[in-house]
């Protein structure tokens, strides 16, 4: 009789040892999740750039002409969109980078998407633009700048035409290769139904290929912000790259900063319209 | 109830039937790397035949089921549907796949009625018939939903009113149910028997398992190993059976020997081909 508590004891014990340690797992995965640590590799970087740029005790730890603190950034941005910067608007110069950008990628998607669509479907289109393609894709974008200027003026086309030429390649090739990828036996099952050329297309390789241009534009978007540095650099007074960029002439750490967080808020931003715009078109991705 | 031998390409079958396969053979590449996936093939299925091809795995029977699709093109001889030459896919041969055919960017009702709508059938119509034969396999619930939204087994009876939907003259199908579980299978075997009985459809099947070859068709052909050709075929009777065990009856199990013998001997055969590759 003695012996049964005692077992049941030390049973309950072990279960209640287990069940704590079920919660510190739980509490750790609660605490760690992907958000969580995203954040808090976010704050604690502010957290460093915030500790060296203000004056604890004396001179702050880093210069202010090297880096200016939070407080100086955000009291920048509120005076340039106030004032504007070399007698331009902040919002001109937003805007002549945004008209840049969405000229560039819209045309990019308009001309490359199909395009790629066709080198997917057709050998001989394959054949004839894939090495224009493939050959033109590792080439600096930047070093042909210049040359573009020549080319075309020192106006917006030489800008936009810069911007695609990093864009079409990516949007182009994923196309090709979404359409590629469209499996064998959903066109065969079409074409037993009865489908013709057209249907098969519209009905069955565009939608199927929707994926992986998603893929593209996604990473064409956040290229695209990038080189608006690039494009920006020669021959423009607009823009908000080309704000960064002229600031730095004059050591404006602080204006160079305020266009750096704007371009990467935008780019951000606009990387998330296009997941958003991805999962409702797409919902059915990945979950066959 | 039981299993004879039969002769699936006797001249009188091949000049009557409604699908014939003439000499039909298959070759892959050409000259030194060139592989014989069929060698020269004969046989006739008729009106509302019920024919299961089992054989070992590699031996070439979805090489046979694509050239009666008119995915490929038979290197020698022809298939003739009606008298008709087959050239290419078409409506009247409906196919279902294995797994991972249905279009996942459409909803069950939009893949159901893809085919008449595809026909140039009116948009209207094609969804009521569409809608038939998603009732005919139980899924009247589930029109709207998207096929990432339904079981393997769902799945599948989708693709059987699919291809059933265009109302064609046979169906093809190649493993249907390899991919389901036990218990789903056994459950769209009933279907598929029950579907067969009332469309009147002739189909040819693709099955690695004989208890289902013998269950559900009225004529089972064993194939030998690669290069495929027809090793024996025979007449079943154990599909117009009543009786839901008659898996377990004598006479079945006798006959499920028997075919097992001859394709146990070609399994073999196989399995030493693949280890010499």
């Amino acid at each position: 009789m003695s012996a049964v508590p005692s077992v049941k004891q030390s049973a309950d014990g072990q279960s209640a040892k287990v069940n704590r340690r079920d919660t510190v797992i739980q509490l750790r995965s609660k605490l760690m999740s992907g958000r969580h640590v995203s954040f808090l590799s976010f704050l604690v970087m502010f957290a460093i750039w915030v500790v060296a740029t203000t004056p604890l005790l004396g001179a702050p730890m880093v210069s202010p002409v090297f880096l200016p603190s939070p407080q100086s950034v955000v009291m920048t941005f509120l005076k340039l969109a106030q004032e504007g910067y070399q007698g331009k608007s902040l919002l001109y110069h937003y805007g002549a980078s945004m008209f840049r950008f969405f000229s560039s990628f819209i045309g990019c998607v308009l001309l490359g998407v199909p395009i790629g669509l066709m080198m997917g479907m057709f050998r001989i289109v394959r054949a004839a633009l894939d090495p224009p393609i493939e050959f033109t894709r590792p080439i600096p974008k930047l070093a042909l700048l210049p040359l573009f200027v020549v080319w075309f003026g020192i106006g917006e086309f030489s800008k936009i035409f810069m911007i695609s030429f990093t864009l079409f390649p990516i949007i182009s090739i994923s196309a090709m290769e979404a359409v590629k990828s469209v499996s064998l036996r959903k066109i065969q099952a079409a074409k037993s139904l009865g489908a013709s050329d057209a249907t098969i297309f519209w009905r069955i390789l565009l939608p199927g290929s929707l994926p992986g241009i998603f893929t593209g534009l996604r990473v064409s978007v956040g290229l695209g912000v990038s080189m608006l540095v690039g494009a920006e650099m020669v021959a423009t007074s607009s823009g908000v790259a080309f704000m960064a960029l002229s600031a730095s002439d004059f050591l404006q750490t602080n204006i160079v900063l305020v266009g750096v967080t704007i371009l990467a808020v935008t780019g951000y931003l606009l990387d998330l319209l296009v997941r958003v715009i991805e999962k409702v078109v797409v919902h059915w991705s990945g979950r066959e | 109830m039981s299993l004879v031998a039969f002769d699936l390409s006797g001249p009188s079958r091949l000049e009557n039937m409604e699908l014939v396969v003439d000499g039909a053979s298959k070759v892959f590449g050409a000259g030194e790397s060139a592989v014989t996936a069929l060698t020269p093939i004969s046989l006739a299925i008729g009106a509302g035949e019920f024919l299961s091809i089992v054989g070992p795995s590699g031996c070439g029977k979805s090489t046979l089921l694509n050239l009666i699709a008119g995915f490929e093109t038979p290197s020698s001889g022809e298939i003739r549907l009606d008298g008709k030459t087959v050239t290419r896919p078409g409506a009247e041969r409906g196919v279902v796949f294995q797994q991972g055919s249905l279009f996942p960017w459409m909803t069950v009702l939009d893949n159901v009625s893809f085919g008449p709508i595809s026909r140039g059938v009116p948009k209207a119509e094609a969804r009521e018939k569409a809608m038939q034969f998603i009732d005919l396999v139980h899924l009247s619930a589930f029109a709207s939903r998207y096929p990432y939204e339904l079981s393997g087994g769902m799945q599948q009876r989708v693709g059987i009113a699919r291809a059933l939907a265009n109302e064609p003259r046979m169906l093809l199908m190649d493993e249907p149910f390899a991919s389901l579980d036990q218990q789903t299978r056994e459950i769209l075997q009933f279907e598929i028997k029950r579907i067969w009985q009332r469309t009147k459809t002739t189909i040819f099947w693709i099955t690695h398992s004989i208890d289902e070859a013998l269950f559900l068709s009225t004529h089972v052909a064993v194939m030998s190993a690669r290069p495929g050709r027809i090793k024996k075929a025979f007449a079943s009777e154990f599909f117009a059976s009543d009786d839901p065990m008659v898996g377990s009856t004598q006479a079945f199990t006798e006959a499920k020997r028997e075919v097992t013998m001859v394709l146990h001997e070609e399994s073999m055969k196989s399995s030493k081909q693949e280890e010499q590759r």
